[in-house]
């Protein structure tokens, strides 16, 4: 259940994740800002409302796990870590700099809260699957939840681990899909398509949703029904827009990666500005 | 001629061992548990197999989130299928993320000898050596089998056992000293050091004895632990024999040959060293026994390239 005031709430905390992207961005001059922003209401609703963790003990056995199959959305885990207290917000500030504890693609040893080395892409859900699959045999409630880009579902061994999530029944792994239609070289549809998706992971044996990504009620009021379906692993597809809140940046393949001038960061500032005082007004 | 046991018969025995010991230790089949010599492990604890279809690079995935929550997975496959495969899973899912998995590549070098490069594993070793963390085991004997097994349980991180498909001599005595990472000195000798490891050590064990008859006094060590290597067997023996004569089922490329040539490279230390292994090329197809001989790797021909070098 979300009240209105949950759902203000969750609004200006993934405003405060992507002023923690920018910032980061800032620090560093350059930095995956597309794919990081597209998922920067669905990384909120999870750590602020959807997952059990702690950051007070963040190996806490009976934790919800994350993973960041596509690990070059960072940024936004970053944020949406030091938003939840599991590091010291000046560490943001270190992105790009020699011996930061952000790497451009996470590592679960320089930081509390990341629970997975991905960057390469097509990783993540086969890890996930095995972390769902070892909760279940210790008979813990804890849930898997992952995402993952739409390009990323190019690299075959993602089917691999599709199919062995529904084989084996996994149905405490939640994947979100972050549909932003982009990848590097462009569209997703021209660059490799793998429309239809829902078609694609249903026939997999995963039970499908499809959202609005940028919807932080639909996100949560979906990822509560999670799972769908008795012993079978669910995906959200989430429709999203690449480098969403950055007006100049918004669904253009250029903007996966950054290399951000003073200016255009005064520009994006502006922009994360507005968007406040939108939420205020 | 000393008993000879099968490879992956004592494999599957020690996975049974480590499993009564270790109740988190699981096994993960790719579509070959019985010949992975998994049958016994299966049997007496079914619901810890897991099996994943012909899904090599899934498998390490999963096998990494698997130890995530405290599980001691063992995947074992036809050795190229878990090594150059999936090595990006291996490099990132287990090395990287320091995870406690046990990768076991059977029928590995050219045991299948009959089944040409696809099968075959000549590099297993020089690709996983880059990977920081990563122990790597290559038993010479079925009690050395056993140990490894036992040893990479109480290792915490992620390890590689290589093992061969054709029955090896017992070469040591129960009971012998074996330590994770020690080389072990089967013979003592001051002419010539012969290094040997893995299921081409029963060899390089043949060759000494042959070089005995011609009063070639050889010490033949057993260096089980490819990574991280005894550095201090090696360089005892450079500085108190006259050569060094590697011997494995590998490519010189990169295997115990290299990895012998560079501790001593970085040490600064002068040896003279003569490298047993197959070179650049894919081999030619053929029972194994003389597959390894036309390679050089028969006792005949260790014996006789030592000759050589000593005349
Ligand atoms: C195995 C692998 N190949 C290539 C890359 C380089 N790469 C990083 S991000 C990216 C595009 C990803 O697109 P998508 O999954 O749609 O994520 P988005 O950028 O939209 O967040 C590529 C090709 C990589 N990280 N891993
Ligand atoms: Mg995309």
């Amino acid at each position: 259940m979300l009240t209105v005031k949950d759902e203000l709430q969750l609004k200006n905390i993934t405003l405060n994740i992507r002023k923690k992207i920018l910032r980061q961005i800032k620090a560093g001059r350059m930095g995956h800002i597309g794919g990081a922003m597209s998922i920067a209401e669905i990384i909120t609703a999870l750590y602020f409302k959807i997952m059990r963790v702690d950051p007070e003990n963040p190996d806490w056995p009976m934790r919800d796990r994350f993973v960041l199959s596509a690990g070059h959305k960072c940024l936004a885990l970053y944020a949406v870590l030091a938003e939840k207290g599991f590091f010291e917000e000046n560490i943001l500030d270190t992105y790009g700099s020699l011996g930061s504890k952000l790497p451009g693609h996470p590592n679960m040893f320089e930081i509390p809260g990341i629970e997975t080395n991905t960057g390469a892409l097509g990783h993540g859900l086969s890890i996930a699957g095995g972390m769902a699959m070892g909760l279940r045999m210790d008979g813990l409630q804890s849930k898997v939840y992952v995402i993952m880009g739409d390009g990323e579902l190019a690299e075959g061994s993602n089917w691999e681990a599709a199919a062995a999530c529904s084989h084996h029944k996994l149905s405490n792994i939640l994947v979100f899909v972050d549909r932003n239609h982009l990848q590097i070289a462009g569209r997703t549809v021209d660059v490799m398509s793998y429309e239809p998706l829902d078609e694609r992971w249903r026939a997999f044996g995963w039970s499908v949703r499809e959202i609005d990504g940028h919807n932080i009620r639909q996100i949560v009021e979906v990822a509560e029904a999670f799972p769908f379906e008795e012993h079978k692993p669910s995906v959200i597809i989430a429709n999203t827009v690449k480098s969403k809140g950055i007006s100049f940046a918004e669904d253009r393949a250029d903007f996966h990666y950054w290399k951000a001038t003073d200016e255009e960061i005064l520009r994006a500032e502006q922009d994360l500005l507005e968007i406040e005082r939108r939420l205020k007004g | 001629m000393s008993e000879l046991k099968d490879p992956r018969k004592t494999f599957g025995e020690a996975l049974v061992e480590v499993g009564e010991l270790y109740e988190n230790v699981l096994a993960i089949s790719t579509d070959s548990s019985a010949g992975s010599g998994m049958t016994p492990f299966k049997e007496k604890f079914p619901e810890r197999h897991l099996e994943f279809g012909i899904m090599e690079q899934g498998a390490i995935g999963f096998a990494s989130g698997l130890a995530t929550t405290g599980k001691i997975p063992f995947v074992v496959a036809i050795a190229p299928f878990v090594t150059s495969r999936p090595f990006e899973m291996f490099r990132n899912d287990l090395g990287y993320m320091k995870q406690n998995v046990k990768v076991v590549g059977r029928c590995a070098g050219i045991s299948y000898s009959d089944l040409g490069a696809t099968h075959q594993s000549l590099e297993d070793i020089a690709i996983l050596r880059t990977i920081p963390g990563v122990t790597l085991f290559n038993p010479g004997d079925p009690a050395e089998i056993k140990n490894v097994v036992h040893a990479a349980c109480e290792i915490n991180g992620p390890v590689y056992i290589k093992i061969g498909k054709n029955k090896m001599p017992v070469l040591h005595q129960a009971g012998y000293p074996f330590e994770a990472g020690k080389g072990v000195v089967m013979r003592d000798g001051k002419d010539v050091t012969i290094i040997g490891t893995g299921t081409v050590l029963s060899k390089a064990h043949l060759a000494t004895q042959i070089l005995e008859k011609d009063e070639i006094d050889v010490r033949l060590i057993d260096i089980h632990t490819l990574k991280p290597i005894d550095v201090d067997i090696i360089l005892k023996a450079a500085s108190e024999t006259n050569y060094i004569v590697t011997v494995e089922e590998h490519y010189l490329a990169g295997g115990l040959g290299s990895e012998v040539a560079e501790l001593l490279a970085r040490e600064g230390v002068c040896a003279k060293i003569k490298m047993i292994g197959i070179d650049d090329q894919y081999v030619k197809s053929g029972p194994y026994e003389e597959l390894l001989s036309l390679y050089g790797l028969g006792a005949e021909q260790i014996a006789q390239t030592v000759k050589k070098l000593l005349l």
